[in-house]
């Protein structure tokens, strides 16, 4: 058993992008929320009176529901909810090409390696600086085939009825207070659309990044995978550190046509003053495939349960998860699978690493309905502690009103076994190292799933800096 | 057989401080502080409803309406020495070879018997009522206080202010007890609520098991039988306690049990439900010095409309213990199965071993199953796996019996009681297996 200086040595939660950059925004609500901020919003926005009704209406529904007693602490959220400013705008117009954007903004993408991606790999980067898609290009040919990946902003604007059709359908404001709140003040997010039978080779690929101290971000994202398309939509978060907690929250809401398959990969690294409450949700079609892919490491406190309703014969979902929990982290994730018609199927796999103080919950809920004949789903949960004072909690709901239905969870939990170390260091490698090697062994089954590009962030975020410590 | 009362008379004793008082007439001044204090308590505590978790699946306000109920007193009971309900007789009969037996018939004891070489030994088996007027400073210091307390919640309270009798066992030291020692329990009134409490203590390095069995004909209306359960297992002490919940229908049977393991103690459970319209159990299992152990059995069989619900949780108190739990339930007709378990390790326990397993197995269109294992850890060094299955019956078993000639019926009987098995086989004690074996085989006939 390695003592606590050589774990704390590991230094997994040196947070290496908590710089600041000094951008002046062009226009910010005021702190704290009522109906004329939200009314400033949506004008500021330019939006159509429907909008602006929908908008106040989820006001109206987050004001009248109750916070959330389960999971998380959020004792202390109202609070920060009133010094939140609800709305910053960083630059009037949308950019075209890299060069018009700021050299501040620039610094920032910069630092994080986003040039390189963008030059060499990415094909289409919707880059989400403070509430704004601030910089925005799509590859060619993807504009040929008709596929639609602009800001949710121009989503709206350019094809209103393609919007309204779905915004909105997958996940309700009333929903959940906090996907309420996000249907009142959500501003920035991508607008996704791909063709039927279109097959997008490289992923499209949003970066999201809070910048602003005391800022929100209400991001909202819709997602539409006509029939037999096939794509990956990759979104990645890191924010500098700040001495007040920030809020965000997240909604996303993903159609997946019959026989079409979309993933959808988050890699979530906020700073550790943030609340992450995200509401994510799939609707999955005739012989459709929905994956959603979900790293979470920063954050004060993350709430995110992604799902998949099989809502037609053959659908299918899939949910990986891994999270980090270091000191004074509660990452309380996992993943939701409701099965609503016959010969659907589902899988949920879930990592979690609590170290320190750290706290990892595992919540998921596989509901099968009557009438989903032959349903089949099998969920697996597995935690690593590394100290005496870690923690992890598994919460999974199961109900089966389905009798052909087959259902499976398991878990585990355990620690870094004293005869893997032993063994390492047996072959040469100091105390640290081995820990290093057995953690990046746990979470390989889901870190490998991810594509080459992006992976880089996750890659980087776990790996350097356990090897940073090594030595 | 009797079933009287179908309407509760303005004489009848209902839940209520009169009763209280009145159950409490002839008890020593500790004891009716004791049930007044649990009374204050259950006035002060809410009705559980389903927006609680742990009564999410189980909606008491649509299934039990407390105010209707008459409560069995323990005086309506048969006189000593008469004839037992033919029923409670046959199942006797079927029991296998005894250590000793005590009879319950509507809340009150109506017979003991005990092996006279235990007595000699120090052997203790009584009406815990008689035991507690008696003034045993051993159930002074336990009862309803350090395992069942009235403040563990709405139903523990009211138990405790309301209990007519039950059961008090206790070995001594360095004892064992071979053979089983036997609770029979019979209610014949239908729309009556009954109290009874068990306490068991098994002294230091001491051997016992205990089998409770549960029995009522069907009843008109809905009938209520609370059991709160306590046994402790001092250091080195092995125990085994089963509960047989065979109620007809109509019964709505509501167990509080918590089970308290000391160093290098066994404390094992079985929880069979069969019977009864509502069946919920609240386990909870004490793991409090190294080297303890419990396994936690249970196997629930639900047809028709029948509702179990089991709750149940293993707190690792101390470091390096163990704990074991196995929960099987088969759901026939539109039954609804409902398991929630939590293992909890907590700070500073290292060295916990915990499991937990839940399987289910779905008979038909209409019934459910809900399955909530749930972990929470607070030490590092620890192994806890927990493990849930929903699904129907294997396929390929029922082909394999049914090529080698059987009906699809009998295939499909044969697969639910092998599925069902697994749990008896774990704790065979005597007469227990065949006699669930065969309350199976009766419930499967008519499937």
């Amino acid at each position: 058993m390695p003592g606590n200086e050589v774990i704390q040595g590991l230094g997994l939660d040196d947070y290496k992008f908590g710089f600041v950059t000094d951008s002046e925004p062009v226009f910010r609500t005021r702190p704290g929320l009522d109906a004329e901020i939200v009314e400033q919003i949506s004008a500021r926005k330019d939006e159509p009176e429907w909008m602006l009704k929908r908008r106040l209406k989820a006001l109206r529904i987050y004001e009248s529901k109750p916070m959330p007693q389960w999971g998380g602490d959020l004792s202390e959220l109202e609070d920060t909810l009133r010094q939140t400013y609800f709305y910053v705008r960083p630059q009037e117009q949308m950019e075209r090409s890299w060069d018009d954007v700021p050299d501040s903004i620039k610094e920032t993408f910069e630092r994080l390696g986003i040039p390189e991606a963008e030059r060499e790999i990415l094909a289409g980067v919707g880059a989400q600086y403070d509430s704004e898609m601030v910089y925005h290009s799509l590859k060619e040919e993807w504009e040929s085939k008709g596929v639609i990946f602009d800001s949710i902003e121009d989503g709206l604007k350019n094809h209103p009825e393609l919007f309204r059709e779905h915004f909105g359908k997958v996940i309700p404001a009333a929903d959940n207070k906090f996907a309420a709140l996000n249907s009142a003040v959500w501003s920035g997010g991508s607008f996704v659309y791909i063709p039927p039978g279109v097959e997008l080779k490289t992923p499209l690929q949003a970066y999201f990044r809070v910048n602003q101290e005391r800022l929100g971000q209400f991001e909202r994202t819709l997602i539409i995978a006509d029939e037999g398309s096939r794509a990956h939509y990759i979104e990645g978060c890191t924010a500098p550190v700040y001495s007040t907690d920030s809020f965000h929250s997240g909604v996303i809401e993903i159609v997946v046509k019959r026989e079409a398959r979309f993933r959808y990969t988050t890699i979530q690294n906020w700073s550790n003053n943030m609340y992450n409450l995200v509401t994510q949700r799939a609707l999955v079609h005739r012989g459709a495939h929905m994956e959603w892919l979900d790293g979470n490491l920063g954050s004060k406190l993350t709430m995110k349960y992604p799902s998949c309703y099989l809502m037609e014969e053959g659908a299918h979902g899939e949910i990986m998860s891994i999270a980090y929990a270091g000191d004074g982290q509660h990452q309380d994730t996992g993943g939701k699978v409701i099965h609503v018609a016959p010969n659907t199927s589902s899988s949920i796999v879930s990592k979690s690493i609590s170290k320190g103080t750290g706290r990892s919950s595992y919540r998921g809920l596989c509901k099968v309905y009557d009438g989903a004949a032959n349903a089949r789903s099998n969920v697996e949960c597995d935690a690593l502690l590394i100290n005496e004072t870690s923690r992890t909690d598994t919460f999974p709901y199961i109900e089966i009103d389905e009798k052909s239905a087959t259902v499976g969870h398991e878990a585990t939990v355990s620690k870094v076994g004293d005869e893997q170390l032993f063994y390492l260091m047996s072959r040469g490698m100091d105390e640290a190292e081995a820990m290093a090697l057995i953690v990046r062994g746990f979470i390989e089954p889901i870190a490998k799933e991810l594509p080459l590009e992006y992976a880089v962030e996750l890659n980087r975020l776990i790996e350097l800096e356990m090897e940073g410590s090594v030595g | 057989m009797s079933q009287a009362a179908v309407v509760r008379q303005r004489t009848d004793p209902a839940i209520g401080r009169a009763t209280v008082a009145g159950m409490g007439a002839a008890d020593p001044a500790w004891l009716r502080a004791r049930r007044d204090e649990a009374w204050a308590i259950y006035q002060a505590t809410p009705m559980p409803s389903t927006r609680s978790e742990e009564w999410r699946y189980t909606d008491l306000a649509r299934k039990l309406q407390l105010d209707d109920l008459v409560v069995a007193d323990g005086h309506t009971g048969p006189a000593a020495g008469a004839l037992l309900p033919g029923p409670l007789r046959r199942t006797m009969e079927q029991d296998g070879d005894s250590a000793g037996r005590i009879v319950d018939v509507d809340g009150k004891v109506v017979s003991v018997e005990l092996d006279e070489s235990l007595a000699r030994q120090g052997v203790v088996l009584t009406s815990l009522r008689e035991a507690a007027r008696q003034g045993d400073d051993n159930i002074r210091r336990l009862l309803a206080t350090a395992a069942v307390p009235a403040t563990d919640g709405k139903f523990p309270a009211l138990n405790a202010a309301l209990w007519s009798d039950g059961v008090f066992l206790r070995v001594p030291s360095g004892v064992t007890i071979e053979r089983p020692v036997r609770l029979s329990r019979w209610v014949s009134r239908s729309g009556s609520a009954t109290f009874t409490r068990i306490l068991i203590v098994a002294e230091a390095s001491s051997r016992l098991s205990f089998v409770e069995e549960t029995l009522s004909p069907d009843f008109d209306r809905t009938t209520l039988v609370n059991t709160a359960v306590e046994v402790f297992s001092r250091g080195g002490a092995q125990v085994q306690y089963v509960s047989l919940q065979r109620l007809g229908r109509g019964g709505f049977y509501l167990a509080n049990q918590r089970t308290l393991a000391e160093r290098d103690s066994t404390l094992d459970t079985l929880n069979v439900a069969l019977g009864g319209s509502v069946g919920r159990v609240d386990l909870n299992a004490r793991l409090l010095g190294p080297g303890a152990n419990s396994d936690m059995l249970g196997l629930y069989f639900g047809d028709a409309d029948q509702h179990f619900d089991f709750n149940t949780s293993q707190d690792h108190v101390s470091p390096h213990a163990h704990s074991d739990l196995l929960y099987k339930g088969a759901l026939d007709g539109s039954a609804r199965g409902v398991f929630r378990g939590i293992i909890r390790v907590h700070e500073g326990a290292q060295g916990t071993d915990a499991y937990q397993t839940n399987r289910n197995l779905i008979l038909s269109d209409d019934a459910i199953a809900t399955s909530l294992p749930n972990l929470e850890i607070g030490a590092d060094d620890v192994r806890c796996s927990h493990g849930a299955t929903v699904g129907q019956l294997d396929a390929e078993a029922l082909f394999y019996l049914m090529s080698r000639g059987l009906t699809r019926g009998r295939a499909e009987r044969l697969v639910v009681l092998g599925f069902l098995g697994e749990v008896l086989s774990r704790l065979p004690l005597g007469g227990v297996v065949e006699k669930v074996t065969n309350a199976i085989v009766a419930k499967l006939r008519n499937v």
